[in-house]
């Protein structure tokens, strides 16, 4: 299917490429189809592109990168949107939030992490109780990337 | 807004399967007990404009060429 994105131009992405959000981003209740699109093959982060809006699009990474002590409960409901079987191997990423003017105060949101089947292909942003920060230094942690070790968040298409 | 004046013991009924009630009410705090199936997800409202104001943020994220953010990683992470 075809996808205009103000940011990397027109896309043609396979159908089955979609991500559904049941209900939307926090704050983007309205867009809830969305792709993964690799921002370069080798780098941690990806882009989380709307298909129904141009111009939205939200850096992710796997939080696991900058954070190895990251540990969140995913409620019984959240499973439920996402129709999670107890085989099914959920995956969490974070939203980053990169500032125009100094992109080094890079920021990931802990708090709000997006939670994802790969098999349903539905996924839900998660509230959490456990008090982390939805501003998150990224480079104030040791990052642990390495060239082809980085997990694999959801089969994403090269941008 | 609908305003209600509850005591301590009562509560209000939204739709058929949500109840609120107030539980205790000491020092300017209220203690409010929440019924609601499971499916309905309750959060203290600040959690949740936190993470919308910063998804707004998030939104407006420059593309960043990848040697920009290699170079990031090295000056920082040595």
């Amino acid at each position: 299917m075809h996808v205009a994105s103000t940011r990397f131009g027109s896309m043609n992405v396979p159908a089955e490429a979609l991500l559904t959000f049941p209900s939307g981003l926090l704050g983007f209740p309205d867009w809830t189809r969305y792709v993964m699109l690799d921002h370069d093959t080798d780098a941690p982060f990806k882009w989380l592109h709307c298909v129904e809006e141009a111009s939205l699009a939200f850096v992710v990474i796997a939080p696991v990168l900058f954070n190895p002590n990251y540990q969140v409960t995913i409620s019984p409901e959240a499973r439920v949107e996402v129709e999670g079987s107890e085989t099914d191997g959920l995956s969490l990423a974070v939203i980053l939030t990169i500032p125009s003017d100094d992109p080094s105060a890079v920021t990931a949101n802990l708090r709000g992490p997006l939670l994802m089947n790969p098999r349903t292909r539905l996924c839900k942003q998660l509230v959490l109780t456990e008090d982390y920060p939805t501003r998150y230094p990224v480079f104030s942690a040791q990052i642990h990337v390495e060239r082809g070790q980085i997990p694999a968040l959801v089969e994403a298409i090269p941008a | 807004m609908l305003v209600l004046t509850r005591r301590r013991g009562e509560g209000v009924a939204i739709g058929p399967d949500i109840r609120i009630v107030v539980l205790g009410i000491k020092n300017g705090q209220v203690r409010l007990g929440i019924e609601a199936p499971r499916t309905i997800e309750v959060h203290r409202d600040e959690v949740c404009v936190r993470i919308q104001d910063e998804n707004q943020l998030a939104a407006r994220s420059p593309v960043v060429p990848l040697d920009v953010f290699q170079r990031l990683l090295r000056t920082k992470m040595a």
